[in-house]
């Protein structure tokens, strides 16, 4: 039982490590929370989902929403970031822009697509179980974890050996300098929020696909944990977005498995309480993205 | 008494089913005034999924008795649906609302049982008379004299419906999954807990979720470690598919049962194969023939474009009983509180059904099972 529950971890952390990325890279970058991020995971399943149900083969519709949602990004940006960012607005006003941009993703995807959960596949997805010594899985969600995890993988090599990378770290580390040495700011900002978004968008889809359902409700259930994640990771740190991810994922999943499931959440947070009290920086507080 | 109930509920039932749909209005003694019954429902917020349901069984009783579909006896019938947004305060307020506005003579709803529990003592300080359509936790109406419900208690539904598995499956041991955050689901757990042990099964894991869960697979992974022969689910729809989904998912092969949360379409067209063989103990069945029903479904299909639930028909039953009491003559909150109080058995879409004298619905649950492409009796 033990292999089976790791492996329900590791799916649940998958995702929620990639959602917390997006969170903690505008962070790392702008030292802004971005609360519409959430909004945006959600947004970019429905979009996958009304691809699919136009008829695009599923992969393709993936990758045109996670487009889609990066373009939203940019879009959150100019919107709602970056006219503050010019007045010098501080770190609170954007917070509270950005919840405005949320709830407007709501109420455009309430209109557009009502209140019920749609499906990718009506009548269940295919999901022939695996069965692999002790565990048992399903190709969709191996190929969802594979998948979660190229993109961590992905988003370490962009941030470390591209000149993006690079500049989007100049601009984490010290703005002015980084403007002063050449780096073109407001475009590292608009590709920052491009894969931060696109990166949110991915887990969105991915969830939807795991559970085959998309509904309104999707990314308010994330949101206050991709929080926790990036807090209890270390605010602004990509490695400590991903461990906090399957952090999380492993204490929510074991304290189902050892029969505490009336507790979980109270017993998730209250292991963050714990190791914040340790570490208030978080476990990567110290190696943020400055210094990824 | 009970036998003398129970006959003259069958004798209703064989009457309702002889009776032709469509039955052309009558003049009774509140022809020509007009009635405007309050509603209170969560068309939007968490719980829209129901609400909206309810709203459009509003609506379309609203046509129906302008159309003499429903029979008012002559007066103009009309349901004012107003959205709680699934928001307990806005309940209380519009509960405030509507109980001293003087606009309305009677109110149906909230769509909750948690938010029946904040709204009703307002009903009951003001003495006003109140029919909840989809409240069906534990104590409800004993919130107070003038508190009614149409809507099958859960108390009503599960123990039948667990006696009548355990007969067909006689299971040994049984597991419990329900959701701990919503009074609806909680009571469903305690009775799927009460109703198997009585029945002489072990209960040898109890899970819990909460609404709005779409992950279950740690809670089924020790489920599954423990072997249980049945699976009982305290939840509504939206869970409860994912539950039966992702438990085919990982090989449980398990019988599943459910109360009244279950009985929605939605329960094969989203869970699809992996639902086929879940028993439901519900309080309507889509196919029914009894008086009306049949025609609801189309016209309900014809109006959204999509299929009536339970929530749905225990809203328009609470119209049809609204329509009898106030072709009777009631227009006014103390002639709905008598009328309420006394009222003889009512044709509804959910079959005949009166009031016992707890205020709750005296009606006979069905229990369901999905075959293929739908609901069946389960046999």
């Amino acid at each position: 039982m033990l292999a089976q529950q790791l492996l329900n971890a590791l799916f649940l952390g998958a995702v929620y490590a990639l959602f917390a990325l997006g969170y903690t890279l505008i962070f790392g970058v702008l030292d802004i929370l971005n609360l519409a991020h959430a909004a945006i995971y959600m947004i970019a399943a429905f979009a996958a989902y009304s691809l699919v149900a136009d008829g695009l083969p599923l992969p393709l519709a993936a990758g045109l929403a996670i487009v889609m949602a990066g373009v939203i990004g940019i879009l959150l940006d100019r919107v709602a970031f970056a006219p503050l960012r010019r007045r010098n607005a501080g770190t609170l006003v954007p917070l509270i822009s950005s919840i405005g941009v949320a709830i407007v993703i709501g109420a455009i995807a309430r209109a557009v697509y009502g209140i019920d959960e749609r499906h990718f596949v009506e009548g269940g997805l295919d999901a022939t179980p695996i069965h692999l010594g002790p565990v048992t899985f399903t190709s969709l969600e191996a190929i969802i974890l594979a998948t979660a995890i190229g993109l961590m993988f992905g988003l370490s090599y962009v941030l470390r050996a591209t000149v993006l990378g690079r500049n989007i770290r100049a601009v984490a580390q010290d703005r002015v300098a980084a403007a002063l040495l050449g780096v073109d700011l407001e475009r590292t900002i608009a590709a920052t929020f491009f894969i931060a978004s696109a990166l949110g968008g991915a887990a969105g889809i991915l969830t939807g696909l795991e559970y085959n359902a998309v509904s309104l409700d999707l990314g308010s259930q994330i949101e206050l944990k991709g929080l926790a994640v990036i807090i209890l990771g270390g605010m602004g740190s990509i490695t400590g977005a991903v461990i906090g991810g399957f952090a999380i994922g492993i204490v929510e999943t074991l304290a189902v498995a050892y029969g505490l499931s009336a507790w979980r959440d109270a017993l998730t947070f209250g292991v963050m309480f714990l190791i914040l009290v340790a570490r208030p920086a978080g476990i990567f507080g110290a190696r943020a993205l400055r210094s990824a | 008494m009970k036998f003398v109930a129970r006959v003259a509920l069958v004798s209703a039932a064989m009457i309702a089913l002889a009776v032709p749909a469509g039955a052309a209005a009558t003049k009774g003694p509140a022809a020509g005034k007009t009635v405007t019954v309050g509603v209170i429902a969560d068309v939007t917020g968490s719980a829209a999924v129901y609400g909206t349901m309810q709203k459009n069984a509003y609506d379309l009783a609203t046509a129906d008795a302008a159309a003499g579909i429903i029979d008012a006896g002559g007066a103009t019938l009309s349901f004012n649906v107003q959205d709680a947004a699934s928001d307990g305060a806005q309940v209380v307020n519009l509960m405030q609302k509507f109980t001293t506005d003087g606009t309305t003579p009677l109110v149906l709803g909230p769509t909750l049982s948690g938010e029946a529990f904040k709204a009703f003592p307002l009903a009951k300080a003001a003495n006003f008379p109140v029919i909840g359509t989809s409240t069906t936790a534990e104590g409800v109406t004993a919130i107070g004299p003038t508190v009614f419900r149409v809507s099958l208690a859960e108390s009503q539904a599960i123990p039948p419906t667990v006696a009548k598995v355990q007969s067909i499956w006689h299971g040994k041991n049984v597991a419990i999954i329900y959701g701990d955050d919503n009074a609806f689901t909680k009571t469903d757990g305690a009775l799927f807990q009460r109703e198997f042990e009585k029945s002489g099964a072990t209960v040898v894991d109890t899970e819990t979720f909460h609404i709005g869960d779409k992950d279950f697979q740690a809670q089924l992974t020790r489920i599954a470690s423990k072997k249980p022969d049945i699976i009982a689910i305290g939840g509504l729809f939206p869970e409860a598919t994912k539950i039966i989904e992702q438990a085919g998912k990982l090989g449980i092969k398990a019988h599943m049962v459910g109360g009244n949360g279950l009985n929605s379409t939605a329960m094969y067209a989203t869970a699809g194969p992996a639902a086929q063989g879940v028993v439901v103990g519900a309080a309507w069945f889509i196919g029914n023939k009894y008086t009306g029903n049949e025609a609801f479904v189309k016209r309900f299909k014809a109006k959204y474009g999509s299929l009536p639930d339970q929530f749905a028909a225990q809203a328009y039953a609470a119209a049809q009983v609204v329509a009898a009491l106030v072709k009777s003559g009631a227009t006014t909150k103390d002639e709905f509180s008598a009328g309420l109080r006394g009222l003889r058995i009512v044709q509804t879409v959910l079959g005949p059904i009166a009031f016992d004298s707890n205020r709750d619905v005296k009606a006979a649950p069905v229990v369901l099972q999905i075959v293929k492409d739908g609901f069946a009796y389960l046999q």
